[in-house]
């Protein structure tokens, strides 16, 4: 599972970062890193992630305006995007809603359904 | 051995630069090689020897029988030998060069000996710290689990209505999040509460997932010293009889007590076939946490049902209390109900709108009750004083009942059932739209009641023209919309009941 795919995330709290890369290295991903929505937004450029891992709430630029962002590249070369926050409000549900392969999810996470959420993705992306 | 980026980079350029390649393997094989071109035959040999150097655990070279010169040293992790590192001559034309020869001279145990004791120690210590940086993380993995499947289920505990439905959630959260084969609960006196969700291997090793629960569950020793603690583990079934029997295949097994001060309500379980894994101190916190709070609310739950059934007599005995005064109307409250309530469902008022009417209609008279029975019995000839004692009955019910919270959303239906669309009615004299439209409802089923059912004050007529009378008043008396719906549920309904009835 994980071959070759690489995975991108992004959050400013190590700790996240350091589960979340465990995991997926764990499972065979790729894993890249960025501590903030400027930094992740270049790496997307840059490293073409499968699949990105990102917070709302972040310094400098925030998941949102990154996802809306980024969601029109998704139409050449499609990527999961996992947004992870602390509290869903119907405003997040609605923009994510707008985004393609775009999916929510609540934090404090569990690791576990994470990597599902991503197993899936590319389970069903290859099929 | 996992991989070790940066010391792996390390051998590789120390490899380019000194005439020795290098290797780690472990027991599983070769984990890294200097050498991309390594030959076949050549890594058997050396597999050999890496076997050599790990199950003796020592320092170990070859380097003077002839061969391709090979040295290597164990790499240990603690007291635990984790794999070795090999070095060997990478020149096939050094191999048994003379002692004399103008090569750099280090190929001997003297130089190597130190060289890679230092580099296997090098080795074990970048291990030993991945391995510790990686268990943390894991340890910081299943604790974000277990923050995660917390907030999860105290969102599902927050919600006040207790439900099957929610344990059968909660018990799925369970299963899902703690990753287990197998999550119940498990009510001896409520059953209607049991709730099991098995993940698909189980399904496939157990048939009857019930029975198996409900089993799991009788083997529990009565002595178990860890039941003052309101649990009870089995770590290997395997190993314990009584569980032994329960399955061919081992499982672990983690039941707690569902119970809160003296009350026991039933058990909590959860069962795994993966034994690789074991239950933790943090996942039996959690679950007896959630056990005692799910005993909590069942305990709320038989309150509230109390309560209901005792608002439920009480009613029941005040309605008996009007009819045992008014023996012309026995019957009308629970009458006038019934009609309000087929109107109800056809105008498709929503569960709790159904609700609210379903108590102010069998209590809309409840104020007779303040009216003398002289007065309520009197067959004809009311005169003006004794008339208005009557129609303060409306009001009188919504003082009585003013004092009981749970019934304050039907006391408008009961204080307006009187009043009349073209404003004439009592006590308020209010018109069309400022009646409150439950109280529209009433005053049809009350009025039609009225007419059907032999009152002191007038004889008994057909339904059919009770029906004629009503359209008469619908805009003046009655709501036009709600006869309407009257009418439908007459025909629908009502009709053949009474011309069943008419002959008796």
């Amino acid at each position: 599972m994980g071959n070759n795919k690489k995975v991108l995330v992004i959050d400013d709290d190590a700790q996240i970062r350091r589960v979340v890369e465990l995991k997926l290295r764990k499972r065979g991903y790729d894993v890249v890193m960025a501590m903030n929505g400027e930094e992740g937004l270049q790496m997307i450029d840059s490293e073409r992630p499968d699949a990105i891992v990102t917070d709302i709430m972040m310094p400098k630029l925030d998941g949102e305006t990154l996802c809306k962002q980024t969601n029109h590249l998704k139409k050449q070369r499609p990527f999961l995007t996992i947004v992870m926050t602390n509290r869903i409000s119907p405003n997040d549900r609605n923009w994510v809603k707008e985004m393609q392969d775009t999916e929510l999810m609540e934090k404090p996470f569990s690791p576990t359904r994470l990597l599902g959420c991503i197993d899936e993705y590319f389970r069903r992306s290859e099929s | 051995m996992r991989r070790m980026d940066q010391l792996h980079g390390f051998l590789s350029s120390l490899s380019s630069l000194i005439p020795l390649d290098f290797q780690i393997w472990d027991a599983d094989g070769l984990v890294y090689s200097s050498d991309n071109g390594a030959k076949g035959s050549h890594l058997t040999e050396q597999q050999a020897f890496s076997a050599k150097v790990m199950n003796q655990a020592i320092y170990q070279s070859n380097s003077h029988n002839g061969q391709a010169p090979m040295f290597g040293m164990p790499i240990n992790y603690g007291q635990e030998v984790i794999g070795s590192l090999i070095a060997s001559g990478h020149n096939a034309h050094l191999v048994g060069r003379s002692e004399d020869s103008p090569q750099p001279r280090i190929y001997d145990d003297k130089r190597m000996k130190p060289f890679l004791t230092h580099l296997a120690g090098l080795a074990g210590e970048t291990w030993a710290n991945r391995n510790e940086i990686e268990a943390v993380a894991e340890e910081l993995s299943l604790s974000f689990e277990d923050l995660s499947l917390y907030a999860r289920i105290s969102t599902h505990m927050r919600s006040l209505q207790f439900s099957e439905e929610m344990l059968k959630a909660l018990v799925k959260e369970l299963q899902e999040t703690l990753r287990v084969d197998l999550a119940f609960i498990e009510l001896p006196d409520r059953e209607e509460y049991n709730a099991i969700v098995a993940g698909r291997e189980l399904q496939e090793r157990v048939s009857d997932q019930e029975a198996f629960a409900h089993n799991l569950i009788q083997s529990i020793p009565a002595q178990a010293p860890s039941l003052e603690q309101d649990y009870f583990i089995v770590n290997d079934s395997s190993t314990m009889p009584g569980y032994r029997e329960l399955h061919p295949e081992p499982y672990r097994f983690l039941a707690v007590r569902v119970a809160h001060d003296a009350t026991f309500d039933g058990w909590l379980g959860l069962v795994s076939f993966k034994l690789e894994e074991h239950f933790r101190q943090s996942e039996l916190r959690l679950l007896q946490s959630m056990a005692k709070q799910i005993s909590a609310l069942l305990a709320n739950v038989d309150l509230y049902h109390e309560l209901e059934k005792f608002v439920i007599n009480m009613v029941k005995s005040l309605v008996f209390a009007i009819e045992a005064k008014d023996v012309y109307t026995r019957g009308h409250s629970e009458r006038v109900n019934r009609y309000a309530m087929l109107m109800a469902e056809r105008l498709q008022l929503d569960k709790t709108q159904q609700d609210i009417l379903n108590w102010a209609s069998i209590l809309h008279d409840i104020g007779k009750i303040g009216v003398p029975g002289s007065i309520l019995n009197k067959p004809a000839g009311l005169n003006e004083e004794e008339f208005n004692v009557i129609k303060g009955h409306s009001k009188k019910g919504h003082d009585i009942l003013a004092p009981l919270e749970q019934l304050a959303s039907c006391l408008p239906g009961i204080l307006h059932h009187h009043e009349r669309v073209d404003g004439k009615g009592y006590p308020h004299g209010l018109k069309g739209e400022e009646i409150p439209f439950l109280a529209r409802i009433i005053a049809v089923a009350d009025t039609f009641d009225a007419i059907t059912s032999n009152r002191a004050y007038r004889p008994a007529k057909a339904a059919e023209k009770a029906l004629a009378v009503i359209k008469e008043v619908a805009g003046t008396q009655l709501d036009p919309k709600v006869v309407k719906a009257f009418k439908e549920v007459f025909e629908t309904t009502l009709k053949a009941e009474f011309e069943t009835s008419h002959d008796e």
